[in-house]
């Protein structure tokens, strides 16, 4: 099964955000929950990076690349990048996998490949 | 609302300190009691955002008032992330300004270096967003990484600007015996000897090893109260004139423009508006350049370069001591050190000490209009401070 990150569709506009609010920003009509939940699309643009040298004791890699990735529709996430060398402005198509792991959990999150 | 002055400062060496977070908040209390003859006050607030993670210790207000022996005052802890300094600050105008007390005491303090250095970066990235961020390994140097690459492609700043506002910090701190880190650098060493890569390594590019501002801890106090009682310190009149705060989204990624600081925009323009002065009135500022790209980026959001000129004005030498605007006479975040919660607080306490004409061989001549930019979270969260010497 393909694993998704999911956002948060405003019943009242029609306004996707990532991550969950419980008022909607655009037109800060709804209430609680009058959402409906869609997946996120998978391929977009990178809009900025970095490399970390230094990243938390949960990773064991010597750097950690993280980006923000502006998606086809229009929505943004941060991610992890899997680009050997990233530039502003690639295209980057996503695989939602395990993002981090401690003693007791792991997380799923958007990881980004070339396209 | 009745004005609100300064009555007196303290603060601790911004470094590594070998004793008891309660008596780093302690210190300067005693040092801005001593110096302004206050024995007793109405209330405490305490700035701090991570005793209860870093140190095991929680209700911190209620240690440091007792420690003081100034109970029965009330006392209250503020955390409100890297900004929690200018917080409780605002919090000490409030209280005098509407009438409620007449002389409160702000004390902020950290103790970070009692944990080694990535569990501070941890406990300082417990401040992104836990599922849209901290997952993936956010930290809030990743945070100013992605920042810089995005602004300097925009505007042309380069990491040569970037090294310029570390080398004109650290030489400022050379002259501030309370600075972390008393180390004069050069372009040179930072960047074009063939020792540079190893002196100043990568650390989340565009950012370097010299982009960033230490782990420290320290502590720094503002005891505040109305003109009558101001008047009795014998000290000049300094009021808190300007108090602005403004907030951003907590995930970076949300903002329309990734570059942009609209927190620093709203809380430059509403402190300014208080107290009646425009940018250009300024003499002189402390922003929180916890990483050098915010000092640059900040001295425009605060109105005192257009946008994209913040690198221009600092390579004219705009900004530093002996400038038009001397930005950071303390050294900054960058050099002074910011322990995080006590930060806000530290800057109030140099802009005062300015302003008072006490700042020895850093002083910045005739130094009227100071202002504070303290910066919380990865901008989600700031409160910007002006403050107006009379006479
Ligand atoms: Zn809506």
């Amino acid at each position: 099964m393909e694993r998704n990150i999911y956002a948060y569709k405003c019943k009242r506009c029609g306004h996707v955000q990532y991550p969950y609010r419980t008022i909607c920003r655009n037109c800060h009509e709804n209430d609680h929950n009058e959402f409906d939940i869609v997946p996120l699309p998978k391929k977009g643009k990178l809009l900025t990076f970095t490399h970390l040298f230094n990243p938390p004791s949960d990773f064991s890699t010597v750097f950690l690349s993280l980006g923000i990735v502006e998606l086809e529709d229009g929505s943004r996430i941060t991610g992890q990048l899997s680009i050997e060398r990233p530039t502003i402005g690639m295209h980057v198509r996503a695989n939602v996998e395990v993002v981090r792991k401690d003693e007791y959990n792991q997380y799923y999150g958007m990881v980004f490949y070339e396209a | 609302m009745r004005d609100v002055y300064v009555a007196g400062i303290g603060i601790t060496s911004f470094t590594r300190l070998e004793y008891p977070l309660v008596e780093i908040a302690a210190y300067p209390g005693l040092m801005a009691m001593r110096e302004s003859g206050i024995k007793s006050i109405d209330q405490l607030y305490v700035a701090n955002m991570g005793a209860a993670r870093v140190n095991h210790q929680s209700g911190l207000a209620s240690a440091v008032v007792d420690n003081l022996s100034l109970t029965p005052a009330g006392a209250e802890t503020i955390e409100n992330g890297p900004a929690s300094g200018a917080s409780a600050i605002k919090q000490g105008f409030l209280a005098v300004a509407s009438g409620m007390h007449d002389t409160v005491m702000v004390i902020g303090a950290e103790r970070m270096r009692e944990v080694n250095n990535l569990e501070a970066t941890d406990f300082v990235a417990t401040l992104t967003h836990p599922m849209a961020e901290y997952i993936y390994g956010v930290t809030l140097p990743s945070l100013a990484g992605m920042f810089a690459r995005l602004y300097m492609e925009k505007y042309g700043v380069t990491s040569r600007h970037l090294a310029m506002v570390a080398v004109k910090n650290h030489k400022h701190a050379m002259d501030n015996f309370y600075a972390h880190l008393h180390e004069e650098i050069t372009l040179e060493g930072i960047l074009d000897s063939p020792d540079a890569s190893t002196n100043n390594p990568i650390v989340a590019d565009p950012l370097r090893y010299y982009d960033m501002c230490p782990v420290s801890d320290g502590g720094a106090c503002l005891i505040l109260t109305t003109a009558d009682l101001a008047k009795k310190t014998g000290k000049p009149m300094v009021r808190l004139a300007g108090v602005g705060q403004a907030t951003d989204t907590h995930a970076v990624h949300d903002r329309k423009d990734p570059t942009d600081l609209l927190a620093v925009r709203e809380a430059a323009k509403k402190s300014f508006a208080m107290a009646g002065v425009k940018p250009a009135d300024v003499h002189v500022a402390e922003l929180h350049d916890a990483f050098t790209i915010l000092e640059i980026v900040e001295s425009e959001e605060a109105g005192f370069f257009e946008r994209g000129q913040g690198h221009v004005a600092l390579q004219e030498g705009y900004t530093r001591i002996g400038g038009k605007l001397p930005i950071n006479p303390s050294g900054g975040l960058k050099a002074k050190g910011h322990p995080v919660g006590a930060t806000g607080v530290g800057q109030a306490h140099e802009i005062v000490l300015q302003l008072w004409s006490e700042a020895g061989k850093r002083q910045v001549k005739n130094a009227k209009v100071g202002f504070t930019c303290n910066f919380g979270g990865f901008g989600n969260n700031v409160v910007c401070l002006t403050f107006i010497r009379e006479g």
